[in-house]
Order: C-alpha cells, then structure tokens, then sequence
C-alpha cells in the first residue's frame, strides 16, 4: 500500500471531526475521498500532509510514518488542500517558481514553463495572480502540486468554482497523470458524479465516520437500483406493491413519492404490474443505490 | 533544502510587497523634513537651545553639524520605527495565513523550525536594511547637508563634547545597538504573528506592549521600579550611552571611551536575550501549532 491510514482521529475541543478512520490508497490508483461539507475530508487530508496532528492513529505514506518522516515524505508528495491561495502580488510563473524552489528539487524555468503548459497557464504566466479567474488559480494550485513530479498527489475538492469545461479539464488531468504517468491520487470531492468519472477506489465518509470503502465499480453496481416513483395514487400504488414480491424493497412511502429498492431489470415489470392494477405512473426516477445514499446525507435525511 | 534558499524566497516576498517601500519611504520623508526645518530655521533654533550655554562659555565652530543633526534624528525617529518594523514582522506568519498560502508552504519538505528561521531570518535581515537606509539618510546626507566638526550634545544638567575625530565609531556603535533594539522589536511581532490570521493584529499589539512598557518606565513608581530591568523597553535607548564619554581627573574627555560601558553592555545583553527568547518560543509553538487558516 502506497497509503495507509489505521484509526485516525482527530478532536477539537468537544467535536470529534475525524472518528476512528481507516483507509489505504494502492499504488498508481485514483482513490475518491468522498463527504458531504464538513464531514472531515479536509481534516483528514491536512493529517495526511502534517499540517494537523492527529488525536490519535497513524499515517505511513511510501512506507514511512508521517510523524517521523514527513520532509522525506512530502519530497514526494504533491497537493492543493481548500482552496488554492496564492500570492496575489506575484505573477503565475514567480508563484510556482517559488514552490519549485521550497520542493528541494533542482527544476529549471523550463520546467516551470512546462508545468504552466501543462496547466493552460503558459501564456498567462507572467500576469499577476490577482488578475487571475478562480479556474485559473485552480490550476495554477495543481501545477505548484505537480511542479516537482510527485508520486503521490493529493487534490482536495480540485473542481470547486470551475466551471464545467474547467471541471472537465480537471478531470482529464488527473486520468492522464494516473493512466499515462501512473501517479497515485488521492481526490476529495462532495460529489458523487465527480468521484464516479475519475476513481478507481473510493471512501465515502459522514460526520468523520468511515460510510463505506471499496472499488467505485463494485459499489456503484448498476444491478441495483433505487425508484423514486410518483403514481396518480401513490395510496394504491403502496397497497399493490406491499402485497407484490416487491414488498421487502419498499423503503420509504411519502405523500409526494414512493422510494422502493429493486434490481434495474425488474423496472419494466414494475411498471406493468403497476398499470393492470389500474394506476397510473406519473413519474418513475432510478437512481443507484449507493447514489441515493450520498444524497440522503447531503441532503440530511439517512435512508 | 539549503537553508539560504529559505532566506532567499522570504526576502523575495518581503521586497516584492508595495508595503515593504512604506518604511523605506517613511523614514526618507520624515528625515528629510527635519533636514529641511534646521536648514530653514536651525540657527534660530541652536541660538535658543545654547542661551544658558553662551552666558558661561565662548562657544564657537559648526555647532549644527551632520553629527549632532543625526543625533537629533535617531533620538526621534526610533521611537517611531517599532511600528515600521511591525509592519513586517508582524506579517511573517499571520500574512501568510491570511493570504491562505501558510498551508501550501507547509506543504512542502521544508522543515516547521526551518521556516521559522528563515522567516525570522528575512525579517532580521529587512530590520537592517530599514536601519541601514536611517543611516544613510540621518547621518550620510546629514554631514552632505551641515558638514562636520565637534558634536555638543545638550543635556538637562550637562554638556557633553565629542570630537570630531572620536564621533564616527561611536555611531557604528549606536546604530549596532539600535538594530538589536529593533530585532527585539521584530521579534516580538514575529512571535505575535503566530496567534494572528491578519497582521493588523500583530502590528496593533507590538505597539501596545511597547507604548504600555514606555509608560511603566516613565512613572517613578516604586512598584514599577522593580519590573523596569526586565522589559525591553528599558533598554532600547542604551544606544546614547555610546555619546556619554569618559572625563579624566583632569576633566578632560578620554577619545574612545564610554562612561558606562557595562551599562550599554548590560542592556545589549538583555535585549538579545530577548530576541533569543521570543524565537525560540516562537519555533516551539509553532512546530506544535495545527495550520487550520
């Protein structure tokens, strides 16, 4: 394991914003952090880069703790954690070139140059950053991450405040870093969608509690599907579905719809038994299980 | 990571601030202005100041001198540099946590003792920049302005005279002094800027500590005679003691001497002690403090 982390907390005062975490991030993967806001991504990710010690737990990282070794460490370590705030007084290239210099590797302006290339940044790289758009300081974050050729390069929450050719830009990067340059990389995001297009592994955390870890494919099984259903009696539409093979799947009845777990092939079925009993479907939304899940705890209410 | 590279990057961002220039522009006008009033009126203003003198003496020579102009000028102006200094020191570290850049550098194999030297170090090194360019300005222009000859310094009950030929070291002297007064002061803020997400803070408080120590000093109260030795502000204005030169039985000055040197001495001591005492707490608290801005 490029990453492991066994039993991380950490506490402020009275919260406990990261519970008893443990995770491990494989070598030349796309690991997804995945909560919603303030479920202790960003608490975790500051652990893992030492800018916060942990309650309790460790951290090993290439095999070495991050308490003993963290300057060995971080000579192989990339990473924009929140936001990435820069020095507004100085242009693209001297902020970059200056993270360059602190990475403790010897990096040419050519190399710098080729980072901002690498980026989008070249040409504006000698414009100072306060004229700079938010996707444009994104991406300058990512090449003072990248600059000094990490194995392991850690993005928290990298799309925020993109818009959607920049998230798509994003996005690419990080699959080509990871399927061309077989970099490990470790990506927070609130959003499912995001995490689901780039990771190959995933870890799904609530209230600093681990939800649920594993392969995004396995987790994201398409077999298993969740209806929201909106009938012209979502009364009837109860009634008949509570007396059908159906019946173990229904999870929540609501005046407005009708949540009911079911595999993806039974849809069709579904909708015909629905009809012979003379009601009418209105509305039928599939979402997948896990999906609906990170919903309900965005969203506040726990299926 | 080379440990002068640091130092390099940090006084990279120092000099690449506008607000850096503020102090150097600062210092600049407010010696000029002086300059100029005793250029204007400072015949007027010697005739005065010398009334009691003249009644004993025959005094005679370039009494406004370059010499005593930049006495003039330090005995002013370092009363109000603390708060110039502040204005960096302060920024070092609450600035970088301000600007949310603290995080990404920590990001970085650099260790949290090295930065904080190196910070330290930047800041040290602006501090004597700022008082090299005094120099230039309250002494250099000063004897390009008033020209030389021996330095009469005007106390309550005294008169000090310095040759001429015995002045020159003398300032190299004060103005070492004066820098370690200002590294205390900019390593007070420095030590401040730790607790701080903005450097107004910083810079608001160092002000505070030295205008309430200043005010400790002035009152002759015997509760606050006990704690005087002990603050920094006491001794910030050992660098006079440089002027104060030794008679011999035969009330003749000794060239070269200093009346009371273990004095002078005694109060470089303390306020190094307290540079070495704000760095150090600054590099424990530090290496301890969760970067959470």
């Amino acid at each position: 394991m490029l990453l492991q982390v066994n039993n991380l907390s950490k506490h402020f005062g009275d919260f406990v914003a990261v519970d008893d975490l443990s995770f491990s991030v494989k070598e030349g993967e796309v690991y997804g952090f995945l909560g919603q806001n303030g479920a202790g991504k960003s608490t975790t990710i500051r652990m893992l880069l030492s800018l916060i010690k942990p309650t309790q737990g460790e951290i090993n990282i290439f095999g070495f703790s991050i308490d003993k070794h963290r300057e060995k460490i971080l000579e192989r370590v990339g990473a924009v954690v929140e936001r990435p705030d820069l020095y507004r007084y100085l242009t693209g290239y001297e902020n970059l070139n200056i993270f360059a210099k602190l990475s403790g590797k010897k990096i040419s302006k050519q190399d710098v140059m080729r980072c901002l290339g690498v980026v989008g940044l070249d040409k504006r790289a000698h414009d100072h950053v306060r004229v700079y758009s938010q996707g444009m300081k994104q991406r300058l974050g990512i090449a003072v991450a990248l600059v000094h050729d990490p194995s392991l390069i850690i993005l928290d929450e990298p799309t925020n405040g993109l818009d959607p050719q920049g998230i798509a830009d994003i996005r690419n990067l990080i699959l080509k870093l990871s399927r061309e340059q077989n970099k490990t990389v470790l990506v927070s995001s609130h959003l499912l969608s995001e995490i689901e297009q780039v990771a190959d592994s995933m870890l799904i955390i609530n209230k600093g509690k681990k939800v649920v870890e594993g392969n995004v494919r396995e987790l994201l099984n398409p077999e298993v599907v969740q209806l929201e259903i909106i009938a012209t009696s979502n009364e009837q539409a109860m009634e008949a579905i509570a007396t059908s093979a159906w019946a173990g799947g229904l999870k929540v009845s609501a005046a407005r719809h009708i949540v009911l777990e079911t595999s993806a092939s039974s849809v069709p079925e579904l909708t015909k038994y629905l009809v012979e009993h003379n009601i009418g479907v209105l509305s039928l939304r599939a979402v997948n299980s896990l999906e609906a899940y990170f919903l309900s705890l965005t969203s506040g209410n726990e299926v | 990571m080379k440990f002068s590279n640091i130092v390099d990057i940090e006084l990279y961002k120092i000099f690449r601030k506008p607000r850096t220039y503020i102090a150097f522009g600062a210092v600049a006008a407010i010696v000029g202005l002086i300059q100029l009033g005793f250029y204007a009126d400072g015949e007027s203003y010697m005739k005065f100041g010398m009334q009691t003198l003249s009644d004993s003496f025959d005094v005679s020579g370039n009494i406004l001198n370059g010499y005593l102009m930049a006495f003039i000028i330090l005995q002013t102006l370092l009363v109000h540099v603390p708060l110039l200094i502040a204005l960096v020191a302060g920024d070092m570290i609450s600035g970088e946590a301000n600007q949310g850049t603290l995080r990404l550098l920590l990001t970085k194999p650099v260790s949290r003792n090295q930065m904080i030297l190196g910070k330290f170090t930047a800041s040290a090194i602006y501090t004597l920049a700022l008082l090299i360019w005094m120099a230039i300005w309250a002494l250099g222009i000063s004897i390009l302005i008033f020209g030389v000859d021996d330095m009469l310094i005007l106390k309550s009950e005294s008169v000090t005279q310095v040759l001429s030929t015995d002045v020159l070291w003398r300032y190299v002297a004060a103005f070492a002094f004066a820098s370690l007064a200002m590294l205390t002061v900019s390593a007070l803020s420095f030590f401040l800027s730790l607790f701080a997400e903005n450097s107004i803070g910083p810079i608001m408080a160092t002000m505070s500590i030295i205008i309430v120590f200043t005010i400790l000093n002035a009152l002759d109260l015997p509760i606050f005679n006990l704690v005087k030795p002990y603050l920094f502000t006491t001794h910030m204005l050992g660098w006079k003691g440089f002027f104060d030169v030794q008679i011999n039985e035969n009330n003749e000055q000794i060239v070269g001497s200093v009346e009371n040197l273990p004095a002078v001495l005694f109060s470089a001591a303390v306020l190094l002690l307290h540079i070495v005492g704000f760095l150090v707490a600054s590099m424990v608290i530090f290496k301890r403090k969760d970067i959470l801005s």
